[in-house]
């Protein structure tokens, strides 16, 4: 099986000159990220960096991202890239749960000084990636590189831990989903054959790299040789469009959230997009009437629907654009090498038409949670990954989701495990009780809501509670609506009945 | 009170929980301070909308009109002109 990192060697040699990277008007080849990779790994390795060791990551996508997540793998080492919304309490809390030593970042991010403030009483290394790669400074530490091509990868095994994604937990705690080499390369083989990705394509990147779904966007493009188109924010979501009209777009991925966005507050039916000729969309369901819409704005476009989980590398199933008519608000079929069932809550397979439990089978399912067995043992199974969310699949195999049962909140692109915001707001004194619930929302899917009853004879503002959550929280997280209640609706069992609170 | 004097209080109120003034720069960047977020700038331009009786158009949701408290005074001014 090939590896990531070595197939990205071989494009870097084969396709010296093609474009990898496009963003704020700078143009990036192969060779220019192959550097890049290079000079990252060579750092990390003058600086001690043992196989299997892990590397944390902060920074925005950029051809710095990519130049580390490939660097890190060329020295050997474990990537986590860390979500760079988050506030420095998360970001400290995950550091230290994945033992990195290093910190790759972009010089930039808000929380480093905190970072940098409390390095003196730490092992961890800050690396300023954009300042390494300018001051060109490592090529003199160990030997310089004379041939980037011939540049000696470290020996990495197949079934080597390859990075690490935390993702929201139902505990309120993230968990690190253990990605394998061959996790990444099964899983991104495994897209490329239900997506016609080609060296020519030009995929527009709205979203982060640092989740599964940007991730594979990335390494299903860098395989296929193709580009990416940067664009970091999709608050302007109509100077998106016109960067993809500028670039000569080919291909969009977006999650539900995204095509609201485009639909509400941009102008898809006048700006014409001539090159576009593929659109995904993962991350949860879309409505039948926006799928319309977006097919009756680019009609050359054809619209893949695609299901998955960080568990699962990225993707499980995909609905070919020649389906999209007929199975419309199917997932569609298992993407190559994935085994799925529908299992009742005896973990048998159920029959075609009845709900339960998608549970799959395959090499993108992940190693499992990092340093967390009970979580682990949860959902890997007799060699089976329960995904945790309901759904049945029709008469032609095709599947179709009906929800999820754990208790977590879908907003846009995020999870969000409503414990968590209630333990921080249970954090501000005079608070005796919250509950956190989603409440659906027509551009996000869902928002979310704090209930809060305060103890007796409190007096605690709205504006208290909610700039606490803005000093402690990223902006994705931070409740939309906050309501004061005399005290929460239970059940006789003392359980609090959160959907009274919707 | 000014357009801009509004516009001010009620990013404070509604995006940074304080009646500090000192905590917004009517030049910062909602998007590069991480004031607003998606659906923030939604709000902003329903309550540009309703406050001032402007329509905002679709191509007109750019940063150039909206990423700022300079920014917003000088669009409400152009489309009230």
């Amino acid at each position: 099986m090939e590896l990531l990192i070595q197939r990205l060697k071989n494009t870097a040699s084969s396709l010296p000159q093609s474009i990898v990277v496009i963003q704020n008007g700078e143009t990036y080849t192969y060779s220019d990220l192959w550097y890049r990779v290079v000079t990252v790994a060579d750092r990390l390795k003058c600086s001690g960096l043992q196989s299997g060791q892990t590397v944390a990551m902060l920074m925005e996508n950029s051809i710095d991202y990519i130049a580390s997540l490939y660097g890190i793998w060329a020295a050997g080492g474990v990537t986590v890239a860390l979500n760079t919304a988050l506030k420095y309490r998360d970001l400290n809390h995950l550091v230290i749960h994945c033992g990195a030593q290093f910190l790759l970042s972009d010089g930039v991010h808000p929380e480093l000084k905190t970072f940098i403030k409390d390095g003196s009483d730490r092992s961890l290394e800050l690396i300023d990636v954009a300042s390494l790669v300018t001051s060109g400074q490592v090529q003199s530490e160990i030997a310089p590189i004379e041939n980037h091509s011939e540049y000696e990868l470290v020996d990495i095994a197949e079934d080597a831990v390859a990075s690490i994604i935390y993702t929201s937990g139902t505990t309120g705690h993230p968990k690190g989903v253990t990605l394998r080499q061959s996790n990444l390369s099964a899983n991104t083989h495994a897209i490329l054959q239900s997506l016609n990705i080609s060296q020519a394509d030009r995929v527009m990147c709205v979203l982060p790299f640092f989740y599964s779904y940007g991730n594979s966007v990335l390494h299903t493009h860098l395989w296929a040789g193709a580009s990416l188109v940067l664009e970091n924010s999709f608050m302007y979501p109509q100077k998106v469009l016109e960067s993809m009209q500028v670039n000569e777009s080919t291909t969009f991925c977006g999650v539900p959230s995204t095509f609201n966005l485009l639909l509400n507050r941009a102008s898809i039916a006048n700006t014409a997009l001539p090159h576009l000729t593929t659109v995904t969309q993962a991350g949860g369901a879309m409505s039948k009437a926006s799928i319309s819409e977006f097919k009756s704005a680019w009609p050359q476009a054809d619209f893949y629907v695609m299901y998955g989980q960080t568990e699962a590398s990225a993707r499980i199933t995909c609905l070919a654009p020649d389906m999209l008519d007929s199975k419309l608000g199917s997932v569609g079929l298992p993407i190559q090498g994935v085994e799925l069932e529908i299992r009742g809550e005896d973990n048998r397979s159920v029959p075609a038409g009845e709900q339960g439990e998608i549970c799959i089978q395959g090499p993108n399912v992940m190693a499992g949670y990092w340093y967390d067995p009970e979580e682990t043992q949860s959902v890997l199974k007799d060699g089976w990954l329960y995904t945790g969310d309901v759904g049945y699949r029709d008469e032609d195999g095709y599947v179709f989701i009906v929800g999820r049962n754990r208790e977590m909140i879908k907003t846009g692109a995020h999870r969000i495990a409503p414990q968590e915001i209630e333990e921080l707001i249970l954090e501000v004194s005079g608070i005796e009780e919250c509950a956190v619930v989603g409440v659906p929302d027509d551009l996000l899917g869902q928002v979310l809501k704090a209930v809060v009853v305060l103890g007796q004879d409190e007096q605690v503002s709205k504006q208290i509670i909610m700039k606490y959550c803005k000093d402690n929280l990223p902006q994705y997280k931070m409740p939309k609506q906050l309501e004061f209640v005399e005290a929460l609706p239970k059940t006789a069992s003392g359980k609090i009945q959160k959907h009274k609170l919707v | 009170m000014s357009v801009e004097q509004t516009l001010r209080d009620y990013i404070l109120e509604n995006y940074l929980f304080t009646d500090d003034q000192s905590e917004l720069n009517s030049a910062d960047s909602f998007m590069g301070k991480g004031i607003l977020d998606s659906t923030g700038i939604m709000e902003i331009i329903f309550f540009i909308e309703e406050q001032f009786n402007i329509k905002v158009e679709d191509e007109e949701m750019v940063p150039e009109n909206l990423d700022s408290v300079n920014n917003l005074v000088a669009f409400i001014a152009k489309k009230s002109g």
